[in-house]
């Protein structure tokens, strides 16, 4: 058979491009992380959270585009201050099995508050992108695809001037690297905690925007999440970084294997990369070397 | 995962229908214990759409036949619990209402859990089951003797949609997109021989993980194989609309067709302007539809005033050949047990259903194999006959 590279740059394309929305997805659950240690098995239903405050209120009190994503990403951060403070404070020094425990519960409990607000009927969010296909020479790139990796990518990209440059990016990598010396320094680490479950939170309804707006939002579009996870630990549960890395890979193995092996083998192939990564490097592509794996 | 229980639920049902049945004072039901139809229903969880619309039909029909007196004098109850759509759950659930209720009919809620039941039906012997599922596999009465379904299995629903395609335009490429799940995986060995003999070309067979929301290289897969007709199976939204949008921005001009979960009117409608011209399978008419004589559904819109979707109709349809299983088995003065159940069933010929089928229907084997091709009209947000009722033989 002949090569069709066009078929292959096309496919790539599309990979990279569902690759940055893990990326911003993994961002959020690498930022809670790197600032908390939790791992935050919940990070799926926030994004459906996000997804579903969005669909409320552009849909439900018909608000424009950009005030209702406003909105979705303040009700995400509200919830992220109020879960922070409320549930996961509360758990510190618990065991680390205990929280991730807690984090499942949370999810749970957010697929039931979306039932029985929204109904479990799947929905449809209501269009903003532009929906002219985007052509990279020959190579076409559905719209939705297209924006949404651009709009991750410059998410992922103020992300990172953020931590690099700005006082609380500063700080959260200050608690991050060493909790007992930001103390010691006056850092308020308490209030870096809830900082990044804020931002994370922000961060996961963003991505659920994009994600809902490409394939519809339903109370199980949390399973999302589960790939998420996959990106994290490929990438490294503490990097931010691995987080963008893994994801463009995962997305990119994801979309060949779906094109030249069949769909049935997309899930196989991205496992198969997670397992011949943990063999080469435990702690994943960048993941620093003590973290505890669960 | 949360699931809510609705265990209240069934007791709600029961009292309504006590309540129904006072009119006709304490000795109305004399004549014998009641009849129970009992129920998975899947009222939470990722089914729940269709379990709730099931469970409305099932209702409604069960208040129709006690309002007129019940079956042959005995009254008809309606026993069910939320089963999350687990088959787990709904085994949980059959097996306290066989020992609480013994039930003589029985609605399951999938195909995982009608075949994991089967040999428990089978050494039960005292009921007939029928349920959400149309997968082919059931078709089957000499492995599923006690079971039935109310209407064509997958199948036969992808051969009406192929029939309708042969003749709309002979030797037309088609094009499968199903998910990589059992009731998506069900039609598509045996349809895609099914298209050859109708003489149309099987381009490009397209299968998506579950609960995948990107198919953005399953479109570019699609668009080389170039079909004139794409069939959606396995799917109720979700990825069929970004796949329409997606196909249209690349100047496809393929015609999008689906299967029965995938076509309620409310469903179909949230896709907005995607929605154009798609089509699919329907073996019920739909609430709104006026045309020809329906005595049913003009009674379930005076039951009902606002719209009821497909699963209400397949609920509701259930509900009324069971019903005529149970009247045709005591008017021969049988037994009500499975066998003598299933083969009243299978007696019935030319049954007028009420309008709910267009046509008179029979029920040789487990399914009635009649459809109807519906198009999606998105100026007046209706599915709109697109075909006259298609009988497939055996």
């Amino acid at each position: 058979m002949e090569m069709d590279w066009l078929l292959l740059a096309e496919v790539s394309l599309a990979g990279l491009g569902t690759g940055g929305l893990y990326a911003l997805t993994a961002l959020a659950f690498v930022i809670i992380y790197k600032a908390t240690r939790v791992v935050n098995l919940a990070i799926g239903e926030i994004l459906m959270l996000g997804a579903y405050a969005f669909f409320g209120l552009a849909a439900g009190w018909a608000l424009p585009w950009w005030v209702a994503a406003l909105g979705a990403l303040a009700v995400a951060g509200v919830f992220g201050a109020v879960v922070e403070r409320t549930i996961i404070r509360p758990m510190l020094g618990e065991s680390p099995i205990s929280v991730f425990m807690v984090t499942v519960g949370l999810g749970s409990m957010l697929v039931g508050v979306v039932e029985l607000i929204w109904t479990a009927d799947p929905h449809r969010l209501p269009e903003f992108m532009p929906n002219t296909p985007i052509l990279i020479g020959d190579a076409f790139l559905a719209p939705k695809i297209g924006y949404g990796f651009m709009v991750a990518a410059a998410v992922i990209a103020v992300f990172v001037l953020l931590f690099r440059f700005w006082r609380g990016g500063v700080a959260l990598r200050a608690t991050a690297s060493d909790q007992a010396a930001a103390y010691s320094v006056g850092i308020n680490v308490p209030g870096v905690f809830s900082l990044a479950w804020i931002v994370a939170c922000m961060v996961a309804a963003g991505a659920g925007i994009l994600v809902g707006s490409i394939g519809g939002i339903s109370s199980t579009m949390g399973v999302f999440g589960l790939s998420v996870l996959v990106v994290v630990i490929v990438g490294g549960l503490d990097s931010v970084p691995g987080a963008l890395v893994a994801g463009l890979l995962v997305g990119l193995v994801e979309a060949l294997a779906g094109a030249y092996l069949g769909g049935e083998f997309k899930l196989l192939a991205t496992f198969s990369l997670l397992v011949a990564v943990l063999m080469v490097h435990p702690y994943g592509l960048f993941g620093t070397r003590e973290i505890e794996r669960l | 995962m949360l699931t809510m229980t609705r265990r209240g639920f069934g007791g709600l049902a029961l009292g309504a229908g006590a309540a129904a049945a006072l009119p006709f004072g304490g000795g109305a039901w004399a004549q014998g214990a009641d009849i129970v139809l009992g129920g998975s229903i899947p009222m939470t969880g990722v089914f729940a759409f269709a379990g709730i619309g099931i469970h409305a039909g099932i209702s409604d029909y069960v208040k129709i036949v006690n309002d007129a007196g019940g079956i042959k004098g005995r009254k008809l109850r309606f026993a069910f619990e939320d089963t999350a759509y687990k088959v787990d759950a709904s085994v949980a659930v059959f097996n306290k209402l066989v020992a609480q209720e013994k039930p003589t009919l029985y609605y399951g809620d999938s195909t995982g859990f009608s075949k994991t039941i089967n040999p428990e039906l089978e050494r039960n012997g005292g009921m007939i089951m029928a349920g959400a599922s149309f997968a082919s596999e059931l078709n089957d009465p000499k492995k599923f003797p006690l079971q039935f379904m109310a209407g064509p299995d997958y199948t036969e629903m992808v051969g009406i949609l192929l029939r309708y395609i042969a003749k709309e335009k002979p030797g037309a490429k088609v094009a499968f997109v199903h998910s990589d799940t059992e009731f998506g995986r069900d039609p598509i060995a045996t349809s895609e021989k099914k298209a050859v003999e109708q003489g149309l070309k099987v381009v490009e067979k397209i299968v998506t993980p579950p609960g995948s929301v990107d198919i953005s290289t399953e479109v570019l897969k699609l668009r080389r194989a170039a079909p004139d007709f794409t069939i959606f199976h396995g799917y109720v939204m979700a990825p069929i609309p970004e796949f329409i949008a997606q196909a249209k921005q690349m100047g496809m001009t393929s015609r999008f067709m689906g299967t029965f979960w995938s076509m309620d009117n409310s469903m179909v409608q949230k896709m907005g302007d995607l929605a154009d011209g798609f089509m699919g399978v329907m073996p019920y008419r739909y609430y709104y539809d006026t045309e020809g004589n329906a005595p049913m559904l003009a009674k379930i819109r005076q039951m009902r005033p606002e719209y009821q979707s497909t699963a209400y109709m397949q609920g509701f349809l259930t509900a009324m050949l069971m019903t005529e299983a149970v009247k045709r088995t005591l008017e021969s003065g049988q037994d009500l047990n499975g066998k003598t159940l299933k083969a009243s069933l299978n007696s019935i010929k030319d049954f007028d259903t009420g309008g709910i089928i267009g046509v008179p229907i029979s029920i040789p084997g487990n399914s009635i194999p009649v459809g109807r091709i519906y198009r999606a009209d998105v100026q007046k947000k209706l599915m709109v006959p697109a075909s006259d009722w298609i009988k497939l033989e055996a």
